[in-house]
């Protein structure tokens, strides 16, 4: 572990500043580490790598002495150090020629570890002698096979090429930086053998894109141009990522998570269904039909005169047919309630 | 009909369009299209028609994608940095789909200090930034609040102080009131310190 350092002067406390943890991140930094028996294949491949993924690179330039799949302290270490949260370790063996490890650390400790072995026939840049892609673009990806939805070693062999080429995250994007096309492909596993040296190879290809008036108005007739590097990975020893680690890192904060509309839906056909609530109704307001005869100036104010009038005679009988009425009213509301207590299931099922 | 329509034909008859047996799927955000369509294994065993077989299927989804990326709703900027008025095109890009790992974990939300809590159990709303200047009457001028030449250091340099009232008769009557003053205004200043280093080490 590296010791915590209080910052003494604002410069440095700047720069510590900068590798906390934020909640719209930085672009992952790549760290090229040579193991002991890297060689020379391997460092030209590793640059044009660098190349792809340049300006966020650091390369080590000694070898160094480490297994990252027996103990990778030292890679974690590497990654703390520098910052760095995608590491390649480059190592050559008879059992596994040519071997990168590609290695992603999640809080400066190892998420997940796959050993691509770069097969004999590749490809550099230079081979191509072709104009090249621009230093930092965000390139495009195309991923062939559906074995990348289904194999999880090939879904993350996916999650990382996608992750570790893929550069800032951005909202606009200028159509002139669309300029090259990093393609991934393999061909569908054997289903006979369940062995990892039979999964497919994985093909990894850059091509610069080429393009060309077209029937339609706005669109272009795309071309490819291979710029290379051109590299076919044969798989290795691989570690998935920890479930718990797996959870934690694929969070997303609260602050970036889309805000859902309430009320608002979008069905099955893309239409947009919304609810609208309104409040309750003031019926005693509403406008019911216009009639001449029904005008205030008509109201009839000699109502109370007769109440007056009559008040002594029919005090008494007028109670008692209150009472009546009261009696006969409770009874009706409760035969009615009875009746669509009833009622509803039958409507329930008609509905069904 | 005219000669000039049938050549325009002619030279724009490479299409754009192509054809997929399973619709391929986009994450725009990334530029990223994934085509589960399987590939044809004996060409790209056989090293003579693998790389051409592989460019011409990574072109069709190359053209998939730029289809849909072209698409996109646009924006317009303008640049005004260089001195002339260039407008720039610029495609809005939605929010990648697929779940990529984060680097570091979420940062947590900072402890409340100590004043931070007891505001909050009594409701004390923050008060607004009511700035360093203050009118002073006596020169008709904006002075600082404290700082340089500030309002606080006012009485430290005055020819004449008035004895506070306080004092009067304490051991304190026959100091300098202006170093009194000054005693004070540091006092304050070491009590806040400790205040911050408190809360610091909370933490």
């Amino acid at each position: 572990m590296i010791r915590t350092i209080k910052p003494k002067n604002a410069r440095s406390k700047r720069a510590l500043d900068k590798r906390q943890p934020k909640i719209v991140e930085n672009v992952k930094t790549a760290l090229f580490v040579p193991g002991t028996t890297s060689n020379k294949a391997l460092h030209d491949i590793t640059v044009d790598l660098a190349a792809l993924k340049k300006p966020d690179i650091k390369r080590f330039t000694k070898k160094n002495e480490l297994l990252p799949f027996e103990d990778a302290s030292k890679l974690e270490f590497f990654s703390e150090k520098n910052d760095a949260s995608l590491l390649v370790f480059m190592s050559s063996n008879k059992k596994r020629p040519n071997n990168l490890t590609f290695v992603r650390t999640f809080n400066y400790k190892v998420y997940d570890m796959v050993e691509l072995l770069v097969l004999n026939n590749y490809k550099l840049l230079e081979d191509f002698k072709k104009a090249t892609f621009q230093i930092g673009l965000k390139p495009m990806f195309v991923f062939n096979g559906s074995i990348f939805d289904t194999h999880p070693l090939f879904k993350q062999i996916k999650s990382l090429f996608l992750d570790f080429f893929r550069g800032e995250v951005t909202k606009l994007q200028d159509v002139s930086g669309l300029q090259h096309v990093i393609a991934v492909s393999a061909i569908e596993e054997d289903d006979n053998d369940e062995s990892i040296s039979k999964l497919p190879l994985v093909h990894f290809r850059v091509y610069k894109l080429k393009t060309y008036k077209s029937a339609e108005p706005k669109l272009p007739r795309v071309e490819l141009e291979e710029t290379g590097p051109r590299l076919d990975f044969k798989i290795g020893r691989h570690q998935y990522p920890d479930s718990e680690m797996e959870k934690e890192a694929l969070k997303v904060p609260k602050q970036l998570q889309p805000t859902q509309k309430k009320n608002v839906d979008v069905d099955s056909m893309g239409d947009k269904i919304a609810k609208v609530h309104v409040g309750v109704q003031d019926l005693s307001k509403l406008q019911t039909r216009k009639m001449k005869g029904l005008k205030s100036k008509y109201d009839q104010l000699s109502d109370s005169e007769d109440e007056v009038s009559g008040d002594e005679d029919g005090s008494s009988e007028g109670e008692e047919q209150d009472e009546i009425i009261d009696s006969s009213a409770e009874e009706e509301g409760d035969t009615e309630f009875m009746d669509a207590e009833e009622e509803l299931p039958e409507r329930k099922k008609r509905k069904v | 009909m005219c000669k000039y329509c049938r050549r325009s034909s002619l030279t724009s008859s490479k299409p754009v369009t192509v054809e997929k047996p399973i619709p391929v799927n986009y994450d725009l955000g990334n530029l990223a299209v994934f085509d589960p369509n399987p590939l044809d294994a004996s060409k790209i065993t056989n090293d003579k028609t693998k790389n051409d077989y592989l460019r011409d299927v990574t072109r069709d989804n190359v053209q998939l994608l730029i289809n849909q990326v072209l698409s996109l709703p646009l924006k317009k900027t303008s640049d005004n940095s260089n001195g002339q008025n260039s407008t720039m095109t610029l495609i809005q890009l939605p929010d990648p789909t697929t779940q990529l790992p984060r680097e570091k974990s979420i940062p947590k939300a900072k402890e409340p200090t100590k004043w931070e809590l007891f505001a909050a159990k009594k409701g004390i709303k923050k008060k607004g930034k009511d700035g360093k200047l203050v009118y002073d009457e006596r020169t008709g001028k904006w002075v600082n609040k404290w700082g340089y030449k500030g309002k606080n250091k006012e009485v430290e340099s005055d020819w004449l102080v008035e004895l506070d009232d306080k004092n009067v008769g304490t051991e304190n009557e026959l100091i300098d009131p202006r170093t009194l003053s000054r005693m004070e205004r540091k006092k304050l200043v070491k009590k806040n310190e400790l205040q911050m280093k408190r809360n610091r080490e909370k933490k």
